[in-house]
């Protein structure tokens, strides 16, 4: 084998986007648990770690300028390299948006409304994200489609949350908690709710951009970009 | 100074003329008197934007095959770059094309090799009216120990070509991005200037004699990155008026100059030829992948 530290920096880019992902992918996991059980401790730490999900996003975005510029990688290589520097801001983004869902957990007194079920939409984020991810590293064209496939019913779980809420909010549904809670804290709350619901369908979208990327670096095939 | 001879074997249309040798009359051996041979013939319709086709070129040295079947087509006024291993074969296509193989006495080539339609190997061929029309540049710069002016109409006093050499020389200094820096000392010898310019200078030498295809021979692996980058720059340019055909061991200069590259490979075999961006982005063939990552062997 040629080049054997161009290969291992390769390799270790591959090992150091996965981490990236399973790191992006446990915040999200603490803070659907956070939302779930009220766990302000844990939502905390999702918050806080995010400092360190960007600085490794920096040094990854790093690694891969420096193989770009100091190695020169072509054909499957520089396909590698450009979907992994594409990947790395998808990552960032899904961990910011756990942030997001972290804050909401601190911020949510209680439970506004329990028909929607959050937590089944956030495994369904979640689990997407995992198999984007299982896709990246063991090179898996089909995984990548199944990712995108499965983004649709994300969508309509989305949707159908969304309207839920709001026809409820309309008709004056059963939002539970005290009958003093006046109507404005009521509006903070089911906002909240709409932006937990569209994050999480965010992060669906990041999922689907992962597996677009790991495509086109497996087989220089863009069909699901965009 | 002189600058007309006629002392030549072969005569052909005048430099400056507004003739271009596009047909198989220019290739063959041509009578002092009228430049041109009844016995050539029209060339065989060709892809209007092909000029150089070869077809099934096998090449021996003694006993040993350099070259294995290879078919390809150069489209004209474009850059094609050869790349592959030492040995791989390419220089021996490169010099197929102008069939500078003739002066290796062991070397056999067979198939069909055509510029512009004409079997470069056809009996009725002059090699010196073909390398009239396919110049060429080597890898380490190599002008004569002449002044500037004379190296540049060397290829023409040679050929016993007239015109202008003036405004030749001042031309072809002006295509090979040296006029500038030696307009005023051109009659200084060449071996004065520094490598990038005296490769530069063999390049003015080459298309002085306005020929079609260029082909060069690494032409810029000897030289310091300003002038690598000049030699590009120039390589880029000249691909407007001529085809170059380059062989070069950079893989990144194949990548950043050329249009077409042919990946040679051990054995005289051409594993992949296609559009450069291909092959650099997503290549067919795995062994080309290998190669051009670095993961052969």
């Amino acid at each position: 084998m040629a080049r054997t530290e161009y290969q291992t920096r390769l390799k270790e880019l591959e090992e150091d986007v996965s981490y990236l992902g399973e790191l992006a992918a446990e915040r999200v996991r603490h803070a659907l648990d956070a939302l779930d059980e009220k766990d302000e401790e844990l939502a905390q730490r999702v918050i806080e770690g995010d400092g360190e999900i960007n600085r490794l996003y920096l040094d990854l975005e790093q690694d891969c300028i420096d193989l770009l510029a100091l190695q020169q990688p072509v054909a499957g290589d520089l396909r590698f390299v450009a979907a992994s520097f594409k990947i790395i801001t998808d990552l960032e983004r899904i961990a910011d948006l756990a942030v997001n869902l972290a804050q909401y957990a601190l911020d949510a007194e209680q439970d506004v409304y329990t028909e929607v079920d959050i937590q089944r939409i956030g495994d369904a984020a979640l689990d997407m994200v995992d198999q984007a991810m299982d896709a990246y590293s063991t090179e898996d064209s089909d995984l990548c489609r199944s990712v995108a496939s499965r983004d649709d019913d994300l969508d309509t779980m989305c949707d159908e949350a969304s309207q839920t809420i709001v026809r409820d909010l309309i008709t004056g549904g059963d939002f539970e908690g005290d009958d003093e809670l006046d109507a404005e804290e009521s509006l903070v709350d089911v906002r909240r709710l709409l932006l937990t619901v569209r994050d999480l369908e965010r992060i669906g979208d990041h999922a689907v951009n992962v597996a677009a990327r790991t495509l086109y670096m497996i087989d220089n095939d863009d069909e699901l970009l965009f | 100074m002189s600058h007309k001879e006629n002392t030549a074997e072969v005569e052909s249309s005048n430099m400056t003329g507004t003739e271009d040798p596009t047909n198989d009359e220019m290739l063959v051996q041509t009578d002092v008197s009228d430049g041109l041979s009844a016995s050539t013939s029209v060339s065989e319709t060709t892809n209007a934007e092909t000029i150089i086709r070869a077809d099934d070129i096998n090449v021996w040295y003694g006993d040993e095959q350099a070259l294995q079947n290879i078919s390809m087509e150069i489209p004209e006024n474009s850059v094609t770059a050869m790349i592959g291993p030492s040995g791989c074969g390419k220089s021996t296509f490169l010099r197929c094309i102008n069939r500078m193989n003739d002066l290796i006495d062991v070397a056999r080539v067979e198939g069909e090799l055509t510029l512009r339609g004409k079997n470069v190997y056809d009996d009725d061929v002059d090699p010196v009216a073909l390398r009239r029309r396919v110049g060429m540049v080597f890898q380490k710069p190599n002008p004569f120990p002449k002044s500037i002016y004379e190296n540049v109409v060397y290829g023409l006093k040679i050929q016993g070509i007239e015109g202008d050499y003036d405004e030749i020389v001042e031309e072809s200094l002006k295509r090979a991005a040296l006029w500038d820096e030696v307009k005023d000392r051109l009659h200084e010898s060449g071996l004065d200037l520094s490598g990038g310019q005296q490769q530069r200078l063999c390049i003015a030498r080459a298309i002085a004699t306005d020929p079609e295809v260029l082909l060069m021979d690494e032409p810029a692996s000897a030289l310091d990155p300003v002038a690598t980058s000049q030699i590009e720059d120039l390589v880029e340019e000249l691909a407007e008026d001529y085809t170059v055909v380059i062989v070069t061991h950079n893989m990144q200069q194949a990548a950043r100059i050329s249009d077409k590259t042919a990946v040679f490979l051990t054995g005289g075999e051409l594993v992949e030829f296609d559009d450069t961006q291909k092959i650099f982005e997503n290549p067919e063939s795995q062994r080309v992948e290998d190669y051009i990552t670095g993961k052969f062997g």
